[in-house]
């Protein structure tokens, strides 16, 4: 972490960080069903599959390395990296992508008027654009989450960190009058990661675990040198 | 024919429960997770029930989100043992299931002869009358085929079809029957064991696609992880071997692309180097017997049969001996061949080599279930089908024939008769909640409520360290008028001996049960209400502690080792063809829900459709384009799908997923795709009966014209738009 954003957390109670541990990541993809199932993801079909309109807020990207028979095929789950300075933000010419308190490039829908500005901003190819209506074939619309909006035709989207169970968590620790505590807030992904390659925290509190891991020599940052300063710290998978 | 009531009692261990069950007062019900009545529901708040998954027969413990009375997401239970609140991507997508816009609504009957005529609806009682009608005059020509079941359901399904004289199959194309007979002769014991993967130091895996749908799979994604890093001070190595690299073996350190069929022969190998090594550790007497075995063959025999350097192995054998907790699993490609069962008992072997058995990061089994575990039901191995529906054709018998949640239509090659043991039936009924292959030729369907609709239970296997026993129960009611299977078997069993003395519905069938449970033995408190809610609540019942573990010996001598056999000669069919359950689809049951269908296959990205993965030196030299259509010949027919460049893929192999490929299967799955199963050949695994799933070899014919790929990556684009590709020029300029 650069000492900038150090300074600019002092003010903030939360800075929500991410670890994916690569190492363990075995590619099973139960965090992309889970996301789907908890932020009302379009089910698009293979003919807008096919012209690239599909959307996923977190895929598995796999890369091929080496040539057979020494080839070796490695995972890294992306995401929204939430970054603190976010090439998303400033685009935006109606404050639809912006930042929040707690550190989360949020996305709001009902100001975002679809210029995409942001999506093709973004780095990480993480934001996605809603260029249908959302269709569920009655009656799978029964599944749909009702903390979470559907996005309509000509909005952006992307992955919010699940800000309905963060928010969900902070009210809870506050009726209950206590801090939030690490491991009460879980995205979807996180919770349903059979190999707990994905962890979730609060990277303001020192005792978390997400701020234990990120500070591991085997850390890194997607595309580091563009100076985004994401919120999701990848580990290293090792070699034999 | 004639089961008095108190057999068929005693056979559901019933006769002990005699005393009278206290009613459910009010402040029980509060407590209770039952189904709330609509006028307890707080619109924006949460319900949470807990439940058992039924995708595999793992058995997960699951927790069901529902608000205003819908089921909304399905997640782990954090106290089950077995999944610690994780869940896998076909357990969630389980939800869609129920909300699945194509399933039968209520009970159906075609009334004309024939699988064409159309279904028309019917009312509960007068399809399970009729049916009752055709089960008195069948004369105990009856035979039921179902996916296996386990606890409460299995006990009644059982007891019923062997009242009414019949005979109950138990069916599922991924059971891996040739790894579950070789651990009854090699081990001794009736089922997978545990692998204790989470405390090996060095995996050896013989193509077992741990990290897939298979056998426990989130267990095993538990255990990896901790394998990997859990530990501060290890992190246990990995080698895959098989011709194709799974996405299991995309997570190992290190893939040997062994030649198909010959995973039995490396595992000869390694044993004969760990006895010479003078590594293991074995009584005098047995150890003749493991010499003659893993003797057998010469090491460079093994080198050219696998197509492995020898040092290669010598380097497997020793890093296997010096580890601290080295530990041999087969499966997946290695049960694809008819030597299945002498490979599995060979890498087995390897186990008892190393001392691997009864202990920490080895191989080790729990015999104590909580309920009387039933060990009559056949499971139907592919030889077995075949042998059946041969029969069927000769025989002037016409059995009944019923059919609950397996499509064997689907998942059985062609060149197996199977269809015709269905013509011949002189009626067919079925339970299953969906239309499919199957399904759709049966005279009258009775649909089964979905998994969260439902009440039932399941009985952990031997490998669970915490051997218990999980509840499913409704957490939603009813969407449409379709009937629990446990319900209509009841139903059934009252009509067709109406003397016979049965509790009023299944629920109460499977609370006596469970009130059993408490009687048993194994010091446990006695049965109460309160009890029985704490299990519905908790999601069922484990022991605190590890149970007993079954001392496992290894027996042998075993038959030697036997060369595969593969269908097609070399000269018309140059290649090899393996067809792998998909990751995503298992074999062809996900296929149906649009989550699974859109869920990318993670290392093609391939999204609704199926694929032929082809090595691209092998691709060049037929000159075949990514995305361009082939057509696979085997002996038996052939199919087309669209060529994809795989660069973990022996030269020598084609491999194409199973899973789609349905003609009637709903409308997110029918025509759409091919399925490599139906060009196979009819040969099995000798000892078995298990389909040889990589036996056949086939001939590509390139089409040149382009097929309906869809990928998720590089939409549109050439390669070299992602994330890595874009840094590293980056990274380079500093």
């Amino acid at each position: 972490m650069s000492a900038g954003q150090e300074k600019t957390t002092e003010a903030r109670p939360h800075r929500w960080q991410m670890v994916i541990d690569l190492d363990r990541c075995t590619g099973c993809e139960a965090c992309v069903v889970a996301c789907h199932a908890e932020n009302n993801i379009r089910i698009s079909g293979a003919q807008e599959a096919a012209e690239g309109r599909a959307i996923n807020w977190i895929r598995i990207e796999r890369y091929w390395e080496g040539e057979y028979p020494d080839v070796k095929a490695k995972f890294m789950p992306v995401l929204c990296q939430q970054c603190a300075d976010a090439p998303c933000e400033p685009v935006c010419p109606v404050y639809a992508s912006y930042h929040t308190p707690d550190g989360l490039n949020a996305q709001v829908y009902n100001r975002c008027i679809g210029v995409r500005y942001c999506g093709n901003n973004c780095p990480y190819t993480a934001r996605q654009f809603n260029w249908f209506d959302p269709h569920w074939d009655p009656p799978l619309q029964e599944q749909l989450n009702p903390d979470v909006t559907v996005r309509q035709n000509g909005i952006m989207e992307k992955c919010t960190f699940c800000v309905q169970r963060i928010r969900q968590g902070k009210e809870q620790a506050e009726r209950e009058g206590r801090p939030v505590r690490d491991g009460d807030i879980t995205p979807a992904c996180v919770q349903s990661c059979p190999s707990t390659a994905l962890v979730f925290g609060d990277g303001n509190d020192p005792d978390s675990q997400v701020a234990q891991m990120s500070k591991s020599r085997r850390g890194f940052h997607l595309l580091e040198s563009l100076g985004t300063h994401p919120a999701i710290t990848y580990l290293k998978r090792l070699d034999e | 024919m004639d089961v008095k009531r108190r057999t068929f009692m005693k056979a559901l261990g019933l006769t002990a429960a005699s005393t009278v069950l206290p009613g459910c007062d009010a402040e029980v019900r509060h407590l209770v997770p039952y189904v709330l009545p609509d006028d307890e529901i707080v619109p924006g708040i949460a319900d949470w029930y807990a439940s058992t998954c039924g995708e595999c027969q793992a058995g997960c413990g699951i927790i069901v989100r529902v608000m205003e009375g819908r089921a909304k997401k399905i997640e782990g239970n954090p106290d089950h043992p077995l999944n610690q609140g994780k869940l896998c991507a076909q357990g969630q997508a389980a939800l869609q299931r129920l909300y699945n816009p194509d399933r039968l609504q209520g009970p159906v009957l075609r009334t004309t002869a024939g699988s064409e005529g159309p279904l028309t609806a019917t009312s509960w009682d007068d399809g399970v009358s009729r049916l009752a009608e055709k089960l008195r005059g069948a004369d105990g020509q009856v035979i039921m085929i179902s996916r296996p079941l386990s606890g409460t359901l299995a006990e009644l399904l059982s007891t019923f079809v062997r009242s009414v004289g019949g005979k109950l199959f138990f069916y599922d194309p991924d059971s891996e029957l040739s790894l579950r007979a070789a651990m009854q002769r090699g081990l001794g014991v009736p089922g997978i064991p545990q692998y204790d993967v989470a405390q090996a130091t060095y995996l050896l895996s013989f193509g077992a696609p741990l990290l897939e749908q298979w056998v426990s799979p989130v267990a095993f994604g538990i255990a990896f992880g901790h394998m990997r890093q859990g530990r501060p001070t290890r992190r246990g190595r990995f080698v895959q071997i098989e011709p194709r690299l799974s996405l299991t073996g995309a997570n190992a350190d290190r893939w040997v692309p062994i030649r198909p069929g010959t995973e039995g022969l490396l595992a000869l190998g390694i044993g004969r180097l760990l006895l010479t090594a003078g590594k293991a550790d074995l009584p005098q007497k047995e150890r003749a017997a493991f010499e003659r075995f893993y003797g057998s063959i010469p090491l460079q025999e093994v080198a050219t049969g696998t197509d492995i350097p020898l040092d290669q192995i010598k380097d497997m054998a020793r890093t296997f001996a010096d580890a601290e907790h080295p530990l041999a699993i087969g499966g997946g490609a290695a049960c694809a061949h008819t030597n299945a069962f002498a490979a599995h008992l060979a890498i087995n072997g390897l186990n008892a080599l190393a001392g691997n058995l009864n202990r920490e990061g080895g191989v080790r089994w729990y015999p104590d279930a909580p309920f009387p575990e039933r060990t009559d039901v056949e499971w139907l191995s592919e030889r077995r089908i075949n042998e059946l529906a041969q029969a069927s054709a000769v025989g002037r018998q016409r059995p009944l024939l019923l059919l609950y949640d397996c499509n064997p239509l689907f998942t059985l090659p062609s060149t197996i008769p199977i269809r015709r043991l269905f013509t011949n039936a002189s009626f067919i009924a079925s339970f299953s909640s969906c239309l499919d292959e199957s399904t759709a030729m049966a005279d009258l369907i009775l649909p089964d409520h979905s998994r969260l609709e439902t009440w039932g239970d399941h009985v952990q296997d031997g490998s669970s360290p915490r051997r218990g026993a999980s509840l499913i129960q409704p957490v939603v009611t009813p969407l449409y008028n379709t009937r629990a299977l446990g319900e209509t078997i009841l139903d059934l069993t009252r009509r067709l001996h109406p003397e016979t003395e049965l509790p009023r519905t299944f629920a109460e069938l499977l609370r006596k049960r469970w009130d059993g449970l408490a009687t048993s033995g194994q010091s446990r408190p006695p049965a109460s209400p309160s009890r029985w809610v704490q299990h519905l609540q908790k999601g069922g019942w484990w022991p605190s502690n590890s149970t007993t573990m079954q001392k496992l010996r290894t027996s042998f001598p075993a038959p030697a080792y036997e060369p595969a056999q593969f269908d097609g000669e070399t000269s018309d069919f140059p290649l090899h063809f393996y067809p792998y359950p998909s990751p995503t689809l298992g074999q062809g049951r996900g296929a149906n829900l649009p989550w699974l269908q859109e869920l990318p296959d993670t290392l093609t990205s391939a999204i609704w459709g199926s694929w032929a993965e082809i090595n691209p030196a092998t691709a060049r030299s037929y000159n075949i384009r990514q995305g361009d259509i082939v057509r696979v010949h085997s002996p038996h027919g052939s199919i087309d799908a669209p060529a994809l460049h795989y660069p973990g893929i022996r030269p020598d192999v084609i491999a194409m997923p199973i899973g789609q490929g349905h003609i009637d299967y709903g409308r997110y799955a029918s025509h759409r795709g091919a399925n490599p199963l139906s060009i196979l050949a009819p040969l099995f695994d000798a000892a078995s009966g298990a389909l040889a799933l990589g036996a056949t070899r086939i001939r590509l014919e390139p089409l040149a014209v382009p097929g309906d790929l869809v990928l998720l990556e590089h939409p549109g684009t050439k390669a070299g738009t992602d994330l890595l590709s874009i840094e590293k020029p980056r990274r380079a300029e500093g």
